[in-house]
Protein backbone atom coordinates (compact mmCIF):
# COMPACT_ATOMS: atom_id res chain seq x y z
CA UNK A 1 0.00 0.00 0.00
CA UNK A 2 3.16 2.34 1.17
CA UNK A 3 4.30 1.46 -1.70
CA UNK A 4 0.99 2.42 -4.37
CA UNK A 5 0.80 5.73 -2.71
CA UNK A 6 4.67 6.49 -3.79
CA UNK A 7 3.39 5.82 -6.74
CA UNK A 8 0.85 7.53 -7.03
CA UNK A 9 2.33 10.63 -5.62
CA UNK A 10 5.28 10.46 -7.90
CA UNK A 11 2.81 10.10 -11.34
CA UNK A 12 1.40 13.27 -10.18
CA UNK A 13 4.84 15.25 -10.95
CA UNK A 14 4.80 13.39 -14.31
CA UNK A 15 2.45 16.10 -15.28
CA UNK A 16 3.10 19.48 -16.13
CA UNK A 17 3.54 21.75 -13.38
CA UNK A 18 -0.36 21.85 -11.70
CA UNK A 19 -1.58 23.79 -14.69
CA UNK A 20 -4.45 26.58 -13.98
CA UNK A 21 -7.28 25.35 -16.28
CA UNK A 22 -8.92 28.92 -16.78
CA UNK A 23 -10.47 31.06 -19.59
CA UNK A 24 -11.44 34.88 -18.66
CA UNK A 25 -14.40 36.31 -20.57
CA UNK A 26 -15.28 39.95 -20.79
CA UNK A 27 -18.19 41.45 -21.28
CA UNK A 28 -18.07 44.99 -22.19
CA UNK A 29 -21.38 47.39 -22.79
CA UNK A 30 -21.56 49.70 -25.28
CA UNK A 31 -24.53 52.25 -24.01
CA UNK A 32 -24.59 54.22 -27.08
CA UNK A 33 -25.23 51.61 -29.78
CA UNK A 34 -26.74 49.33 -27.31
CA UNK A 35 -24.74 45.90 -27.72
CA UNK A 36 -22.08 43.81 -25.96
CA UNK A 37 -19.50 42.80 -27.13
CA UNK A 38 -18.10 39.59 -25.80
CA UNK A 39 -14.13 38.63 -25.36
CA UNK A 40 -13.05 35.11 -24.33
CA UNK A 41 -9.59 34.33 -23.95
CA UNK A 42 -8.50 30.74 -24.04
CA UNK A 43 -5.31 28.81 -24.69
CA UNK A 44 -5.16 27.92 -28.17
CA UNK A 45 -3.94 24.10 -27.78
CA UNK A 46 -6.77 23.76 -25.13
CA UNK A 47 -9.79 25.31 -27.25
CA UNK A 48 -8.48 23.46 -30.45
CA UNK A 49 -8.81 20.22 -28.61
CA UNK A 50 -12.11 21.05 -27.31
CA UNK A 51 -13.35 22.83 -30.35
CA UNK A 52 -12.19 19.97 -33.47
CA UNK A 53 -10.07 23.68 -34.83
CA UNK A 54 -9.47 27.13 -34.05
CA UNK A 55 -11.64 28.58 -37.73
CA UNK A 56 -13.65 30.72 -37.66
CA UNK A 57 -16.80 28.39 -38.48
CA UNK A 58 -15.44 25.80 -35.79
CA UNK A 59 -14.49 28.15 -32.95
CA UNK A 60 -18.28 30.13 -33.40
CA UNK A 61 -19.80 26.65 -33.45
CA UNK A 62 -18.40 25.67 -29.89
CA UNK A 63 -18.73 29.25 -28.48
CA UNK A 64 -22.17 29.00 -28.92
CA UNK A 65 -23.00 25.68 -27.56
CA UNK A 66 -21.03 26.19 -24.53
CA UNK A 67 -21.37 30.02 -23.75
CA UNK A 68 -24.66 31.89 -23.70
CA UNK A 69 -26.31 35.00 -22.57
CA UNK A 70 -30.20 35.37 -22.04
CA UNK A 71 -31.97 38.81 -21.11
CA UNK A 72 -34.07 39.24 -17.87
CA UNK A 73 -36.90 37.30 -19.58
CA UNK A 74 -34.70 34.30 -20.28
CA UNK A 75 -34.99 34.84 -24.08
CA UNK A 76 -31.82 33.35 -25.37
CA UNK A 77 -29.36 37.25 -26.47
CA UNK A 78 -28.09 35.71 -30.57
CA UNK A 79 -24.65 36.13 -30.60
CA UNK A 80 -22.94 37.28 -33.75
CA UNK A 81 -19.05 36.04 -34.70
CA UNK A 82 -16.59 38.37 -35.05
CA UNK A 83 -13.73 36.87 -35.77
CA UNK A 84 -10.58 34.97 -33.57
CA UNK A 85 -6.80 36.52 -32.60
CA UNK A 86 -3.55 34.91 -31.66
CA UNK A 87 -1.47 36.30 -29.35
CA UNK A 88 1.28 33.68 -28.72
CA UNK A 89 -0.12 30.40 -26.79
CA UNK A 90 -3.35 32.15 -26.24
CA UNK A 91 -6.49 33.22 -28.66
CA UNK A 92 -8.97 36.17 -27.94
CA UNK A 93 -12.40 34.96 -29.55
CA UNK A 94 -14.66 38.19 -30.37
CA UNK A 95 -18.42 37.74 -30.47
CA UNK A 96 -21.11 40.10 -30.24
CA UNK A 97 -24.51 40.52 -29.13
CA UNK A 98 -27.44 43.04 -29.20
CA UNK A 99 -28.63 43.96 -25.63
CA UNK A 100 -31.53 46.65 -25.34
CA UNK A 101 -32.04 46.61 -22.01
CA UNK A 102 -28.56 47.04 -21.34
CA UNK A 103 -26.44 43.76 -19.09
CA UNK A 104 -27.85 43.96 -15.59
CA UNK A 105 -30.09 40.90 -15.03
CA UNK A 106 -28.96 39.03 -18.02
CA UNK A 107 -28.10 35.47 -17.17
CA UNK A 108 -25.02 33.99 -18.26
CA UNK A 109 -23.46 30.47 -18.64
CA UNK A 110 -20.37 29.95 -19.58
CA UNK A 111 -19.01 26.19 -20.10
CA UNK A 112 -16.03 26.39 -22.04
CA UNK A 113 -13.75 23.96 -21.86
CA UNK A 114 -15.34 21.82 -19.04
CA UNK A 115 -14.99 18.65 -21.68
CA UNK A 116 -11.61 18.60 -21.36
CA UNK A 117 -10.82 19.15 -17.49
CA UNK A 118 -12.48 18.24 -14.25
CA UNK A 119 -11.22 21.65 -12.75
CA UNK A 120 -11.93 24.00 -15.28
CA UNK A 121 -12.67 27.59 -13.95
CA UNK A 122 -14.03 30.55 -16.21
CA UNK A 123 -14.51 33.30 -15.09
CA UNK A 124 -16.88 36.16 -16.46
CA UNK A 125 -15.59 39.73 -15.91
CA UNK A 126 -18.52 42.62 -16.90
CA UNK A 127 -18.29 46.29 -17.49
CA UNK A 128 -21.54 48.25 -17.74
CA UNK A 129 -23.54 51.16 -16.53
CA UNK A 130 -20.29 52.12 -14.93
CA UNK A 131 -19.34 49.30 -12.68
CA UNK A 132 -17.77 46.32 -13.08
CA UNK A 133 -19.44 42.66 -11.80
CA UNK A 134 -17.66 38.91 -12.13
CA UNK A 135 -18.66 35.27 -12.37
CA UNK A 136 -16.66 32.23 -11.57
CA UNK A 137 -18.08 29.33 -13.56
CA UNK A 138 -16.87 25.63 -12.50
CA UNK A 139 -18.94 22.24 -14.08
CA UNK A 140 -21.96 21.56 -12.94
CA UNK A 141 -22.84 25.41 -12.36
CA UNK A 142 -26.02 26.64 -14.71
CA UNK A 143 -26.67 29.92 -15.48
CA UNK A 144 -25.90 33.02 -13.17
CA UNK A 145 -27.23 36.71 -13.63
CA UNK A 146 -25.47 39.39 -12.91
CA UNK A 147 -26.36 41.98 -10.82
CA UNK B 1 -19.67 38.29 -6.78
CA UNK B 2 -16.91 40.81 -6.30
CA UNK B 3 -13.44 40.99 -8.40
CA UNK B 4 -11.78 40.15 -5.70
CA UNK B 5 -14.28 37.11 -4.38
CA UNK B 6 -13.73 35.25 -7.96
CA UNK B 7 -10.04 35.69 -7.98
CA UNK B 8 -10.18 34.46 -4.23
CA UNK B 9 -11.86 31.62 -5.00
CA UNK B 10 -9.58 30.60 -7.63
CA UNK B 11 -6.34 30.88 -5.63
CA UNK B 12 -8.35 28.79 -2.98
CA UNK B 13 -9.51 26.55 -5.11
CA UNK B 14 -5.70 26.29 -7.24
CA UNK B 15 -4.08 25.49 -4.05
CA UNK B 16 -6.04 23.23 -2.17
CA UNK B 17 -6.70 20.89 -5.91
CA UNK B 18 -4.89 17.53 -5.38
CA UNK B 19 -3.37 18.81 -8.74
CA UNK B 20 -1.33 20.95 -6.87
CA UNK B 21 0.77 17.91 -5.26
CA UNK B 22 3.84 19.56 -5.87
CA UNK B 23 2.78 22.47 -3.67
CA UNK B 24 0.85 20.47 -0.86
CA UNK B 25 4.60 18.32 -0.63
CA UNK B 26 6.49 21.24 -0.15
CA UNK B 27 3.79 22.67 2.25
CA UNK B 28 4.13 19.06 4.40
CA UNK B 29 7.95 19.54 4.44
CA UNK B 30 7.86 22.75 5.71
CA UNK B 31 5.18 21.65 8.63
CA UNK B 32 6.92 18.49 9.61
CA UNK B 33 9.30 19.55 11.65
CA UNK B 34 6.50 21.71 14.02
CA UNK B 35 4.19 20.42 16.99
CA UNK B 36 0.79 21.70 17.07
CA UNK B 37 1.73 24.18 19.71
CA UNK B 38 4.47 25.26 17.03
CA UNK B 39 1.54 27.21 14.91
CA UNK B 40 2.81 30.15 15.10
CA UNK B 41 6.53 29.46 13.77
CA UNK B 42 4.75 27.87 11.47
CA UNK B 43 2.09 30.20 10.15
CA UNK B 44 5.10 32.90 9.65
CA UNK B 45 6.95 30.12 6.99
CA UNK B 46 3.99 30.00 4.95
CA UNK B 47 3.15 33.38 5.23
CA UNK B 48 6.65 34.43 3.87
CA UNK B 49 6.34 31.65 0.99
CA UNK B 50 2.75 33.31 -0.07
CA UNK B 51 5.29 36.50 -0.05
CA UNK B 52 7.68 35.15 -1.94
CA UNK B 53 5.56 33.67 -4.79
CA UNK B 54 3.28 37.15 -5.04
CA UNK B 55 6.09 38.89 -5.38
CA UNK B 56 7.17 36.70 -8.58
CA UNK B 57 4.02 36.51 -9.66
CA UNK B 58 3.50 40.00 -9.97
CA UNK B 59 7.08 40.33 -11.37
CA UNK B 60 5.58 37.79 -14.21
CA UNK B 61 2.43 39.27 -14.61
CA UNK B 62 3.10 42.47 -15.32
CA UNK B 63 5.63 41.20 -18.09
CA UNK B 64 8.84 42.26 -16.11
CA UNK B 65 9.94 38.65 -15.35
CA UNK B 66 9.48 35.70 -18.45
CA UNK B 67 10.71 32.42 -16.35
CA UNK B 68 11.35 29.53 -18.23
CA UNK B 69 8.82 26.82 -17.55
CA UNK B 70 10.91 24.09 -17.70
CA UNK B 71 13.78 25.23 -15.43
CA UNK B 72 11.02 26.82 -13.08
CA UNK B 73 9.31 22.79 -13.03
CA UNK B 74 12.89 21.46 -12.60
CA UNK B 75 13.12 24.03 -9.69
CA UNK B 76 9.95 23.42 -7.49
CA UNK B 77 11.03 19.73 -6.91
CA UNK B 78 14.42 20.69 -6.09
CA UNK B 79 13.08 23.55 -3.27
CA UNK B 80 11.25 20.06 -1.72
CA UNK B 81 14.41 18.15 -1.37
CA UNK B 82 16.32 20.80 0.11
CA UNK B 83 13.20 21.43 2.43
CA UNK B 84 13.79 17.93 3.66
CA UNK B 85 17.36 18.11 3.81
CA UNK B 86 17.25 20.74 5.46
CA UNK B 87 14.66 18.76 7.69
CA UNK B 88 17.11 16.07 8.31
CA UNK B 89 20.52 18.10 8.44
CA UNK B 90 19.40 19.81 11.83
CA UNK B 91 18.78 17.81 14.21
CA UNK B 92 18.44 20.42 17.41
CA UNK B 93 16.74 22.90 16.28
CA UNK B 94 17.42 24.82 19.49
CA UNK B 95 21.36 24.86 18.39
CA UNK B 96 19.91 25.78 14.27
CA UNK B 97 21.67 28.74 13.50
CA UNK B 98 20.12 32.09 14.41
CA UNK B 99 17.65 29.84 16.60
CA UNK B 100 16.08 28.58 13.08
CA UNK B 101 14.33 32.18 12.39
CA UNK B 102 16.22 31.71 9.05
CA UNK B 103 13.21 29.08 7.78
CA UNK B 104 10.68 32.15 6.83
CA UNK B 105 13.32 33.57 4.73
CA UNK B 106 14.11 29.94 2.77
CA UNK B 107 10.97 29.88 2.65
CA UNK B 108 10.52 32.96 0.79
CA UNK B 109 13.25 32.54 -1.14
CA UNK B 110 11.52 29.15 -2.48
CA UNK B 111 8.32 30.68 -2.68
CA UNK B 112 9.56 32.75 -5.58
CA UNK B 113 10.28 29.78 -7.50
CA UNK B 114 6.77 28.27 -6.76
CA UNK B 115 5.10 31.59 -8.08
CA UNK B 116 6.86 31.40 -10.95
CA UNK B 117 5.76 28.41 -11.44
CA UNK B 118 1.95 29.47 -12.24
CA UNK B 119 2.86 32.57 -13.63
CA UNK B 120 2.08 31.61 -17.00
CA UNK B 121 -1.06 30.68 -16.54
CA UNK B 122 -2.16 33.68 -14.73
CA UNK B 123 -0.57 35.88 -17.24
CA UNK B 124 -3.40 35.07 -19.63
CA UNK B 125 -5.72 35.27 -17.24
CA UNK B 126 -4.66 39.27 -15.33
CA UNK B 127 -5.60 42.53 -17.59
CA UNK B 128 -4.59 45.84 -16.14
CA UNK B 129 -5.33 46.36 -13.41
CA UNK B 130 -3.83 43.63 -12.22
CA UNK B 131 -4.01 44.75 -8.60
CA UNK B 132 -7.49 43.77 -7.74
CA UNK B 133 -7.08 40.37 -9.40
CA UNK B 134 -3.44 39.81 -7.62
CA UNK B 135 -4.88 40.32 -4.57
CA UNK B 136 -7.53 38.45 -4.50
CA UNK B 137 -5.64 35.52 -5.89
CA UNK B 138 -2.98 35.86 -3.46
CA UNK B 139 -5.71 35.97 -0.54
CA UNK B 140 -6.79 32.90 -1.81
CA UNK B 141 -3.76 30.89 -2.36
CA UNK B 142 -2.81 32.06 1.62
CA UNK B 143 -6.30 30.78 3.06
CA UNK B 144 -6.09 27.58 1.17
CA UNK B 145 -2.54 27.36 2.67
CA UNK B 146 -4.00 27.28 5.66
CA UNK B 147 -6.33 24.68 5.27
CA UNK B 148 -3.99 22.64 3.77
CA UNK B 149 -1.30 23.51 6.63
CA UNK B 150 -4.40 22.75 9.06
CA UNK B 151 -4.89 19.11 7.81
CA UNK B 152 -1.27 18.73 7.47
CA UNK B 153 -1.19 19.44 11.41
CA UNK B 154 -3.86 17.08 12.14
CA UNK B 155 -2.07 14.36 10.09
CA UNK B 156 1.41 14.84 11.68
CA UNK B 157 0.09 14.38 15.11
CA UNK B 158 -1.82 11.60 14.31
CA UNK B 159 1.83 10.34 12.61
CA UNK B 160 3.04 10.85 16.16
CA UNK B 161 0.69 9.22 17.76
CA UNK B 162 1.24 5.90 15.20
CA UNK B 163 5.28 5.75 16.61
CA UNK B 164 4.10 6.18 19.84
CA UNK B 165 1.86 2.78 19.41
CA UNK B 166 4.32 1.27 17.59
CA UNK B 167 7.59 2.80 19.70
CA UNK B 168 6.50 2.96 22.72
CA UNK B 169 10.49 3.22 24.30
CA UNK B 170 11.51 5.66 21.04
CA UNK B 171 10.78 8.58 23.60
CA UNK B 172 9.52 11.98 21.75
CA UNK B 173 8.06 11.22 18.70
CA UNK B 174 9.10 14.22 16.48
CA UNK B 175 12.57 13.41 15.50
CA UNK B 176 11.66 9.94 14.30
CA UNK B 177 8.53 11.80 12.20
CA UNK B 178 10.65 14.43 10.43
CA UNK B 179 12.85 11.66 9.53
CA UNK B 180 9.87 9.68 8.02
CA UNK B 181 7.85 12.68 6.46
CA UNK B 182 11.06 14.18 4.93
CA UNK B 183 12.41 11.05 3.88
CA UNK B 184 9.38 10.09 2.06
CA UNK B 185 8.36 13.58 0.70
CA UNK B 186 11.86 13.88 -0.62
CA UNK B 187 11.77 10.52 -2.50
CA UNK B 188 8.71 11.49 -4.58
CA UNK B 189 10.45 15.06 -5.13
CA UNK B 190 13.76 13.59 -5.93
CA UNK B 191 12.13 11.86 -8.71
CA UNK B 192 10.10 14.93 -10.22
CA UNK B 193 12.98 16.68 -10.09
CA UNK B 194 15.02 13.84 -12.38
CA UNK B 195 11.92 13.62 -14.97
CA UNK B 196 11.03 17.13 -14.89
CA UNK B 197 15.07 17.95 -15.65
CA UNK B 198 15.73 20.24 -18.57
CA UNK B 199 19.40 18.80 -19.08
Amino acid sequence: MVARTLAALCATGVLALHPLHTTLTELRFNAVDRTVQVSVRAFADDFRAAAGGVSDSAAFAYLRSVLTLSDRDGRVMPLVWCGVRRDGDLLWLCLRALAPRGLAGVQVRARMLFELYRDQINIVQASYDGRRASLLFSRGDSAKALP
Amino acid sequence: MSEVAVFLVLGFRHITDFAAMDHILFLCALAAIYRLQDWRRSLWVITAFTVGHSVTLALAVTGALAPSTRLIEFLIPVTIVATCVENLAVRDRARAPWGGRYRPVFAGVFGLVHGAGFANYLRSLFVAPIAVPLFGFNLGIELGQLVVLALAALALALVDRLIQGLLPRAGSPLRLRVIGVSAVVALVAARWAVERSPW
